[in-house]
């Protein structure tokens, strides 16, 4: 795949716009999945799939083809994730969403166990768990994205965020530590 | 005993933990105790269910995006390299020539003043008048060493040139006033030549690319340059053999 991305990207620095269509359908599903899993909403996520690959293509000219393409736009998309929780208006709206019913975002998952209590129990966590996290900053957030749900490494996670990697562990232990404070109360029932 | 800390706790869950403390947990009962409690609320923290997203997706992300995208042009990285090599090239060429000029000034000079004086103190006034000009002269030889290598959007480099003008320019009227009266009309005309064109880079308010450009075709400083260093290389020879030699009086 990484051969084959090298080739496209040549063909569209050469003139071949049409050639960057291979990229965008090859990489838009892992771009939607890490924009999703850091703003935690839809329509955001789709926006920024369109940014990532905007942005990819204007700054295409700087892309080092010793590196994946695929790395590469996963850190723009990232970035652009990170931008748009970071955004002030953005936040408070996130703040503002807290204030409803929590149980209306969550997301509906078919249970695995059928005891309605259960199922009743593991809603009330995942609603609590998202709460907690729109709670985290933006950096706090993004980082615990990429290393626990991501399972990205550190140095990798220290690049993308443009830290060092001793600033990304520690936003990542910030992160647990407020995560594990906010669900404390709920362990023992989910 | 040290018990583990949350943040060593963090690194063995994440599979970064040094040796030591991975030891250490599987000795200490409390620190496995409190690791498994620990693990135990992380592992609860459960990706969200992401959006399905059919295989067209892809294509629908890309029909949205072609029509904003604008073609590259082809040539682009023929044209880069060539603006790199000139670019290289023109800058090693001017260091070169400053660094020869410098240099050369400086050796011309030293071996000038530690030069045993054979004709003792004969002409000593003569000597210093013959230094302060090659220095003059010097200085002038830089200059438009600049000028014609100066990039013409350089805005600080085009101020210090016209700094280093202002100063030439008065020192450049004695010198061709005092040439005249000592009947050198080679000198005169040379430094007068020489003035025109410190007088025209000193005096212009705003001077642009254009009237750099202008400066070095229509005064032909690069002819001004060639008499400056015939004139150094005159004058170690004249001095030399004092009876021929010929200096300013200022």
């Amino acid at each position: 795949m990484q051969g084959s991305d090298q080739t496209t990207v040549r063909a569209v620095l050469a003139g071949d716009k049409n050639a960057y269509g291979a990229l965008v359908r090859a990489h838009s599903a892992t771009v939607f999945r890490v924009a999703f899993r850091i703003t935690g909403n839809e329509a955001d996520a789709e926006e920024i799939v369109q940014e990532t690959f905007l942005r990819a293509y204007q700054r295409l000219e700087k892309f080092e083809q010793r590196s994946a393409f695929g790395t590469w736009i996963y850190r723009i998309a990232v970035n652009c994730a990170l931008s748009r929780v970071s955004r002030p208006g953005i936040e408070a709206e996130y703040r503002h969403d807290d204030e409803s019913d929590p149980e209306a975002k969550t997301v509906q998952v078919a249970a695995q166990d059928p005891n309605p209590e259960r199922v009743l129990l593991g809603r009330e966590f995942s609603a609590a768990q998202e709460l907690a996290m729109q709670r985290l900053t933006a950096t706090e957030k993004c980082a615990f994205v990429l290393r626990h749900l991501e399972e990205r490494s550190m140095t990798e996670i220290a690049e993308v965020l443009n830290v060092a990697p001793n600033a990304a562990k520690q936003a990542v232990f910030r992160a647990v530590q407020k995560l594990r404070r906010e669900l404390a109360p709920l362990r023992g029932n989910a | 005993m040290k018990h583990l800390s949350e943040e060593e706790q963090l690194d063995i869950y994440y599979e970064e933990g040094s040796e030591a403390a991975k030891a250490h947990l599987k000795a200490c009962r409390e620190c496995s105790t409190e690791y498994a409690k620990f693990k135990r609320s992380l592992d609860a923290i459960k990706p969200e269910a992401i959006p399905q997203r059919g295989p067209e997706y892809g294509d629908r992300v890309w029909q949205a995006l072609r029509p904003q995208l604008i073609p590259y042009e082809k040539k682009t990285a023929r044209w880069r390299g060539w603006s790199w090599w000139k670019t290289v090239t023109a800058a090693a060429v001017c260091v070169a020539l400053l660094t020869a000029a410098f240099i050369g000034g400086r050796y011309w000079e030293h071996n000038k003043t530690n030069q045993p004086e054979v004709a003792g103190n004969a002409q000593p006034q003569q000597r210093v008048v013959v230094v302060v000009l090659t220095d003059h002269l010097d200085r002038t030889e830089r200059l438009l060493v600049q000028l014609n290598h100066a990039d013409p959007e350089d805005r600080a480099e085009n101020a210090q040139l016209q700094s280093e003008a202002r100063e030439l320019l008065a020192s450049n009227r004695l010198y061709r006033v005092s040439a005249s009266n000592e009947g050198d009309p080679a000198l005169a005309g040379a430094l007068d030549r020489l003035e025109r064109v410190l007088a025209e880079v000193a005096n212009d308010p705003h001077l642009t690319a254009a009237d750099l450009d202008r400066v070095r075709k229509d005064m032909n400083t690069n002819g001004i340059l060639f008499e400056v260093r015939v004139l150094l290389a005159r004058k170690p020879n004249q001095e030399s053999g004092p009876t021929s030699a010929k200096g300013v009086s200022i």
